[in-house]
């Protein structure tokens, strides 16, 4: 398997890439050129806007034009805010990042820092990661007494200095808005823009937030150029290398480094060891648990954010849930309810009400209470929660959308038989 | 201007409004829960959505959330809009507990409404209902949570609009609570808002709590009188009590809120709980008699005095919680009986102190709450807002969310809901402080452009203010205002010195001649004593100067009109003293106060739920209050009567007005005046001016026009500090305590502060004493015990001591007192 590492380049079976390891395989070398060198910021941007890199954490958005984003004469001091805040079910690939090569992602928050002349930087992690916290407190502090970090890093007269902040532990809190207001000490409840963060984020500040691996990203990109970026990925849209978390039916789940646009069927087959003996593949969650189930009709998609998205679904993520024949959707759905409910701020109505509703509905559709008006109530709430004020209960009906489209027969057998068909029981 | 189309109907309105109000604006209401005018859009409840058809947006979108906008064509009643809306109401009904018929917001209620309006009538949510605990959250507000609809109007409106944060949000998902960290009383003095702003029952009114139906309440606009800044608010009655006060929107005054103290302070009106601590009927020498009894009674003894001893040994006693009309006839009654006074003021201090406030306001200058909320620099001067006009610091804390610089010089330790510089300058200091401030914020070509009066002011203003405790440096704060652009100065009567007011007002003129658009609020000290000082001349007398008359036989009759020495005047000995040698003492008055039992003859007079009445708040705002019921003994608690009766038990009382008119024995009044905008027009000229001799008077100002401030040299202030060892004490208010009629209100006896004399920590160190220790204060007239309280944060060799009920205060022989360091002693 000739897989192209490189995020995962220093990955060691147990234990955590050092700074010299990192620096040996090329790392700080942007750093060194870039900041060292005084290049203008702007050239950083430039690169990493041709690079075509998006953002990682699910929603794709160019990770150079969130940059730009922050008007030229804004205030200072500016933040960047790195989430490793992982909670979307199905996503560990920050954390295995964090515990592969911690100074990729360092040098990477202080290259994007530079990008828009940041002054600071929270590394915003969910307190579940508490050893990934503590490497990165450890590591932070080797970066600093190396110089790359702090005042005036390597000389050039640019400040940067990072903290760790670890997070309340909420599903919302990884949401970028609601992320700002945790970071200032308030409810983590969303905030619509505009003012985008990017004009009146932190304290009113210009504040960028960006995802872990989109980070680890840019001293690669800045080192090898943009071409050689676009070039790691399989389809002609895609670019670079993307970390895929497969978990469900097969043989060896884990995260892997894989090429963009790698085919569905090939990482599956291919890179994780196949379905399970006497499995077959039914369905998958092809970027965490809010987006929708993709059929074994779509076996062959190339995971890009542009493949996916032609067929109605979402690269999200990148964590691959896959479920076989044996597996009930109805109760796999109502599970991913009952997390999505429970962790709804409670802020708008369709969220904080919607939700719950509909999981009570399809928690009596799995347990055999179900009544058809219910597919009815369901495909309309569906719908509704799209009004609500964040983008939470619109993820979080994808599964009940496409569950009832594209498995609409089963949920009516569940009701016809009052019970679930697979034996399955939907706990409370 | 943006024209958008709404239901088929065309608007353009300003730019930057809501699509909500445009349709508010074309009487469209669209159902909402969680916005609210005073505290924004925040697109929470989803209850407002409405089709956008054409324009920059379109689909289901939320009304409070988006700008119209040019071409918007917008459909309320839109199929998916509405359906929308009734998904919405669902939701919010799956675990609202349907209790509204044992639910004190019945009928009231805006869930009631919208969810009858949107046509939901059936649960068919199959799952069960959420609950939660409820809290104690003091004696006013009670707390039930289940009927919650997470519109988070409480939270906001009590943490970002009033500035406390012990009520919020706790939990997430839909167990989402509303409450705080532990049980207690809420720490807010306006935490009564929460009750009128949720949109629900889950704060309700614990005074009217399961007391009475909505529908079945007597409503009628009035006024609260507790303090000079006259919020609105609306009466509710039944059976002849009054039931809850809310709050009734006025932008120019209280905006959409109350202060606890307006609002639960009402009692007073039913004679407390057991309707036995108001006066209700007439008496002479203490047995009740008849109303026509009492009114022969005190018109013959007056007649009689006045004709033995000549008219002025007649003396009429009004009050600053007199209404305009009680006060113009007791103006007129004087002049044309020969009586003594009117006389408005104990403390002659006081007196001059609110009269040159008044006489240098003019409309330029004045301004309203209103106005302080948009002031980008608000210097509040000698006065403690929370505790003499609450309302006031929430109007502050709205400029400070606007980021307005706000500096309190004030020697008490102040505390109040928002960020502010405190520098604690001693009395005799304050105006060396705000002089020095405006002084360093004028440029030198702007004092080159003054005239010459303006030119001497300001060149006389002390240049510098050291002030070493606080550590704020003035001048920096001058370089603020300097580039201020709507500073407001705030400024006390009670506890300045007798030139402060006119000297704020010349600094607020100075920082207009220097081209900003500089406001000036005064506090003054009662409902009415912008009316008094209206009503006063240079040789009217405070109660102070008219005791020695009374000392020395020469005035044998008072009448007291709605005034009671005995609540505000100190050395009481002598006033007991001096009341026993009156040959007659008539009392007209609603509360149970101390002059009143000591009444020769007594009249019963209304209260301001009780009639038509009006009011003259402290920046010259003439506000109307209905009457909301006819008066009487209440007869909740019990049956209604089945007996038929031709009279009102405890009806007798009148306007105090009308009673003064009767015992007057002025026949001719009728003749020569005919109504009663007529007399007050005739005893107010500036009335007529400006053309409310019409009656009622429901709104305007009567503050002349550019009356010619002319500025005053400043004098130079008194050298620092007294040599003697020793404290300087001064009397404060407090908020729920201090005042007539509230403090007489038995629903706020329960929320009386705790007694507390303050001291700065440094001088308490100095004498051996510490926070929290009980001591023992001789006054001339004997000790008072209380807890002291210290404070850094205040000016040092000063002791305050709260005139709050329940204190005996009146053992200090005058207004202040000087107290040797071992008159204080820890017990």
């Amino acid at each position: 398997m000739a897989q192209p590492l490189v995020l995962f380049k220093n990955r060691h079976p147990n234990r955590v890439a050092t700074l010299d390891e990192y620096r040996q395989s090329g790392g700080y070398a942007a750093l060194e050129r870039f900041i060292g060198g005084k290049i203008d910021p702007g050239e950083v941007v430039r690169l990493i806007d041709e690079s075509g890199l998006r953002g990682r954490g699910g929603a794709g958005f160019p990770a150079g034009k969130k940059w730009e984003a922050v008007p030229k004469n804004a205030p200072f001091p500016r933040y960047l805010v790195a989430n490793a805040d992982e909670m979307e079910p199905g996503t560990f690939k920050d954390r295995i990042l964090l515990h592969t090569d911690p100074h990729c992602v360092i040098e990477g928050m202080i290259l994007a820092g530079y990008a828009f002349s940041a002054t600071k930087g929270f590394f915003f992690i969910r307190p579940s990661y508490d050893s990934s916290a503590a490497i990165m407190e450890r590591e932070l502090e080797i970066a600093r007494q190396s110089g790359f970090l702090g005042k005036s890093i390597l000389g050039s007269g640019y400040s940067f200095d990072i903290v760790v902040h670890r997070s309340g532990g909420r599903y919302i809190c990884g949401e970028a808005t609601a992320l700002l207001n945790a970071i200032m000490g308030k409810r983590p409840n969303p905030i619509k823009p505009p003012p985008y963060p990017t004009e009146k984020g932190l304290w009113d500040r210009p504040t960028v937030v960006n995802n872990v691996e989109t980070l680890a990203c840019v001293p690669h990109i800045l080192r090898n150029g943009p071409q050689w970026f676009k070039d790691l990925s399989l389809t002609s849209k895609g670019a670079g290398t993307k970390l895929f978390c497969v978990s469900g039916k097969v043989n060896s789940p884990g995260a892997e480094e894989l090429p963009m646009g790698t085919p569905l069927r090939e990482i599956i087959e291919k890179h994780f060891g196949g379905m399970l003996p006497g499995s077959e593949f039914k369905a998958c969650l092809p970027g965490g648990a809010s987006t929708r189930f993709l059929t074994s009709e779509h076996y062959d998609v190339p995971m890009d954010f542009d493949d996916l998205k032609a067929i109605g679904n979402r690269l999200g993520t990148a964590a691959i849930m896959i479920f076989d024949q044996k597996t009930c959707l109805v109760a796999t759905t109502h599970n991913l309810m009952k997390f999505f409910a429970r962790e709804s701020c409670g802020w708008c109505t369709p969220c904080r009400e919607g939700l719950p509703y509909m999981r009570e509905l399809l928690w009596l559709i799995e347990n055999g209470e179900g009544k058809e008006e219910y597919i009815d109530t369901l495909r309309s709430m569906c719908k509704q929660v799209w009004n609500s004020y964040c983008a939470l209960a619109p993820g979080a009906a994808e599964p009940v959308a496409s569950l009832l489209e594209f498995f609409e027969d089963e949920v009516r057998e569940h009701i016809r038989l009052k019970g679930c068909p697979f034996n399955a029981k939907a706990g409370n | 201007m943006p024209r958008l189309v709404i239901d088929d109907l065309e608007i353009e309105v300003p730019k930057g409004t809501k699509v909500i109000d445009a349709a508010e604006r074309l009487g469209i209401m669209i159902p909402r829960f969680c916005y609210h005018e005073a505290l924004g859009a925040v697109g929470a409840c989803r209850m407002c959505a409405v089709k956008f058809i054409e324009g920059p947006l379109k689909g289901v979108q939320m009304s409070c959330m988006i700008d119209a906008q040019d071409g918007m064509v917008v459909s309320t009643t839109d199929q998916e809009a509405v359906d929308f809306r009734k998904r919405v109401i669902e939701w919010l009904m799956i675990n609202h507990p349907h209790d509204c018929p044992v639910c004190d917001e019945g009928g009231q209620c805006l869930l009631q409404d919208e969810t009858v309006s949107s046509g939901h009538g059936r649960r068919r949510y199959p799952g069960r209902k959420r609950t939660y605990r409820n809290q104690y959250l003091g004696p006013f507000i009670a707390h039930e949570m289940n009927r919650c609809i997470h519109c988070y109007r409480c939270s906001r409106y009590y943490q970002e609009f009033s500035g406390y944060r012990d009520l919020g949000p706790l939990q997430i998902g839909n167990r989402v609570y509303f409450g705080r960290f532990k049980e207690g009383r809420l720490e807010s003095p306006f935490s009564g808002n929460l009750v009128d702003i949720c949109p629900t029952g889950v704060y309700t009114d614990i005074p009217a709590r399961f007391k009475v139906r909505r529908w079945d309440l007597q409503r009628a606009p009035s006024v609260c009188i507790n303090c000079p800044l006259g919020c609105n608010t609306i009466g509710n009655s039944h059976y002849r009590a009054v039931m809850r006060v809310e709050a009734r929107m006025n932008p120019y005054v209280n905006g959409y809120f109350l202060c606890d103290e307006g609002r639960f302070g009402f009692s007073y009106t039913n004679g407390g709980a057991d309707h036995a601590q108001r006066p209700w009927n007439s008496r002479i020498s203490g047995a009740d008699v008849t109303v026509e009894a009492a009114l022969a009674e005190s018109a013959s003894k007056i007649a009689e005095i006045s004709a033995i001893y000549g008219p002025g040994a007649v003396v009429a006693l009004g009050s600053t919680r007199n209404s305009l009309e009680t006060q113009s006839m007791l103006s007129r009654l004087c002049r044309r009986k020969g009586w003594q006074g009117p006389v408005w003021f104990n403390d002659p201090a006081i007196y001059r102190k609110v009269r040159s406030g008044v006489e240098r306001l003019d409309s330029g200058i004045a301004v309203s709450m209103r106005e302080i909320e948009f002031a980008d620099f608000v210097i509040v001067a000698g006065a403690d807002l929370l505790n003499e006009a609450p309302m006031a610091a929430m109007a502050i804390r709205q400029a400070s969310r606007k980021n307005a610089t706000i500096i309190v010089v004030d020697p008490r330790p102040i505390s109040l809901p928002f960020e502010f510089r405190h520098i604690p300058a001693a009395p005799a200091q304050i105006e060396r402080c705000l002089g020095s401030l405006v002084k360093g914020s004028i440029s030198k070509d702007e004092l080159k452009g003054f005239d010459s009066s303006a030119k001497g002011f300001c060149k006389a203003l002390p240049a510098k203010f050291e002030e070493k405790e606080s550590g704020i440096s003035i001048s920096e704060l001058s370089g603020q205002l300097m580039s201020a652009k709507r500073p407001v100065i705030v400024c006390g009567t009670g506890i300045v010195c007798e030139s402060t007011p006119a000297f704020a007002a010349d600094c607020a003129q100075l920082l207009r001649e220097s081209g900003k658009k500089a406001g000036l609020f005064y506090i003054l000290p009662g409902a009415s004593s912008f009316s008094s000082a209206l009503l006063s001349g240079p040789e009217t007398k405070t109660f102070s100067e008219i005791l020695p008359q009374i000392e020395e036989g020469l005035i044998k009759a008072l009448i007291a009109t709605e005034s009671d020495p005995f609540w505000d005047f100190p050395d009481r000995e002598r006033l007991d003293r001096a009341l026993s040698m009156l040959d007659l003492l008539v009392v007209i008055d609603y509360l149970p106060t101390e002059t009143v039992k000591r009444a020769t003859v007594f009249h019963p007079s209304s209260t301001v739920f009780e009639m038509n009445s009006t009011f003259v708040n402290q920046e010259g705002r003439v506000q109307h209050a209905e009457r909301v019921h006819v008066g009487g003994v209440p007869i909740w608690g019990a049956h209604p009567p089945r007996i038929i009766r031709n009279f009102v038990p405890g009806g007798d009382h009148q306007p105090a007005w009308e009673l003064l008119w009767k015992i007057s024995a002025e026949t001719s009044m009728l003749e020569s005046v005919l109504t009663l905008g007529e007399l007050i027009a005739a005893e107010i000229p500036v009335f007529e001016a400006v053309g409310h001799s019409k009656y009622p008077i429901t709104e305007g100002r009567i503050i002349p026009e550019n009356s010619e401030g002319s500025f005053v040299k400043p004098k130079a202030s008194p050298a620092k500090g007294q040599t003697a060892k020793g404290f300087n004490l001064l009397l404060t208010d407090t908020i729920f305590a201090s005042r007539e009629p509230s403090a007489y209100a038995d629903t706020l006896a329960s929320v009386f502060p705790e007694a507390t004399l303050f001291m700065h920590s440094g001088d308490a160190n100095g004498a051996g004493l510490s926070e929290g220790d009980m001591v023992s204060v001789e006054l001339e007239l004997g000790a008072i015990q209380l807890k002291l309280s210290v404070s850094q944060r205040m000016a040092r060799g000063f002791l305050f001591l709260p005139r709050q009920r329940g204190i005996h205060w009146q053992k200090m022989k005058e207004f202040s007192a000087w107290i040797a360091p071992e008159r204080i002693r820890k017990i």
